[in-house]
């Protein structure tokens, strides 16, 4: 086998993650990779149309009216997007395109600011965290800021509310390396900011995944997270 | 008026469309998604319309094979063609096809359903369980003989030795784990996902 040939994995990474097999840990890291890494985009792309035709197989069901209101309702209630001229003309098109690489920058730069503020705070301050990450929501908006020291101490910062429902909890993750899986670092308990004392674990490196999800109270009952991801985002060292 | 002639056209939905001529209907028809995803990327509320009544009952079909149910079907489906809305400027034409891009977001919602533990709401009792496993596998297997006979991916996966062209079908068509492949299968985690691992391997070669 040639499972040691990089390209090979690559490939084989994709046909995991288009066929559903990674653990919804390793999927986030890998879709944050895919963002950045168009050779793994191609892979994933070329995996997905190799498998389409099973799709295809599927019989069409009747599905009712009601369905498309709710999506068109759902669409009014998103994220506002440009109205359609009645004759749209190609500058106005190109503006909209424009808009949507403007607000991604946007965002990423409002990270970016944001990441620097907290470096710049943090070292003047306190003994430095080993990393530092930004956990972005899907939408690409930074909602929380894990600082992990590295000698099970971790701090967690909130920069929105997080909405709760009763009986739930929110749990932070970090993913120390594929092999080990996915790691708790503890609980934010009233949904707030909070120290976390977690365990051993090998030095936090560049890149980490660290992640809050939404568990039942007390905690994943399986020590792996199983509730959807609310934030994610990737460790950077200071320098 | 919209200004994307092509889309004031409605495809009609050829239900009944003989199997030989059904992979070339999707490949005309994925030219026309990817012009409907430039559209819906200008805010053009019509092209996501065309791309309901293209593709919908289809999307319902897929994410019920995943979730069993068809109510958490049109869940998925509803909340998918929300996210093809605000993700329409990210789609490339060119690369992948158009087609595969707005499958693949309704199958990871679909998914991401699936692993948050909704599908487990349905079990009331074992032998239930077992009774809806079993139909669902066989609905399953039935996917690979309804492709095309004579496509590569029909050869292909007939090439496969039947547990190994079995795991690969319950995790692309049911959204099976390896876990719960393992467990199907009653075989150790580790088998189980080596065979995955070779059975998608010998896949490629044999496609490429």
């Amino acid at each position: 086998m040639t499972g040691t040939n990089p390209e090979h994995d690559i490939i084989h990474l994709a046909d995991e993650y288009v066929l559903g097999l990674m653990e919804p840990m390793e999927a986030a890291a890998f879709e944050v990779r895919l963002e950045r890494d168009a050779e793994l985009r191609a892979a994933v792309e070329a995996s997905r149309d190799r498998f389409l035709p099973l799709d295809a197989t599927a019989e069409p069901l009747d599905v009712p009216e009601e369905l498309w209101q709710r999506i068109d309702a759902g669409i009014s209630a998103a994220r506002p997007t440009p109205e359609i001229a009645t004759a749209p003309s190609p500058a106005a098109s190109n503006d909209n395109i424009k808009s949507g690489w403007r607000w991604t920058a946007m965002a990423s730069l409002a990270a970016t600011v944001l990441l620097a503020v907290t470096l710049g705070w943090s070292l003047l301050t306190r003994p430095d965290p080993v990393v530092i990450a930004v956990l972005l929501d899907a939408k690409g908006e930074a909602q929380a800021i894990v600082e992990d020291f590295g000698n099970e101490q971790a701090t967690v910062k909130l920069l929105a509310d997080f909405t709760v429902p009763e009986g739930k909890t929110l749990q932070v993750w970090t993913l120390p390396s594929q092999d080990m899986g996915p790691v708790s670092l503890g609980l934010l308990e009233n949904s707030r900011s909070a120290a976390l004392k977690g365990p051993a674990l090998p030095k936090p490196q560049g890149e980490q995944l660290y992640e809050i999800t939404l568990e039942t109270a007390g905690g994943s009952p399986t020590g792996r997270p199983t509730g959807p991801i609310l934030v994610k985002g990737f460790a950077k060292a200071p320098r | 008026m919209s200004g994307t002639g092509a889309l004031s056209v409605r495809y009609p939905f050829e239900r009944n469309v003989r199997e030989e001529n059904r992979l070339q209907v999707m490949q005309d028809q994925s030219e026309d998604l990817s012009a409907a995803l430039a559209a819906c990327a200008k805010g053009d509320r019509k092209a996501l319309r065309h791309i309901y009544d293209s593709e919908a009952g289809r999307l319902v079909a897929v994410a019920q094979r995943i979730l069993r149910r068809r109510d958490l079907a049109e869940e998925a489906v509803q909340e998918g063609f929300i996210r093809i809305w605000t993700k329409a400027h990210q789609f490339e034409p060119g690369r992948g096809s158009a087609r595969g891009w707005i499958y693949a977001v309704i199958r990871n919602h679909a998914l991401n359903m699936l692993r948050d533990g909704k599908r487990e709401d349905l079990v009331t009792s074992d032998k239930l369980e077992e009774l809806q496993d079993r139909e669902q596998i066989d609905q399953i297997m039935a996917s690979w003989q309804r492709l095309e006979s004579g496509s590569r991916l029909h050869e292909c996966l007939g090439a496969l030795e039947e547990t190994r062209r079995r795991t690969i079908l319950m995790a692309y068509v049911g959204g099976y784990t390896h876990g719960e492949i393992a467990g199907r299968l009653r075989l150790p985690l580790g088998t189980a996902k080596s065979w995955i691992k070779r059975g998608l391997s010998a896949l490629r070669e044999c496609m490429r």
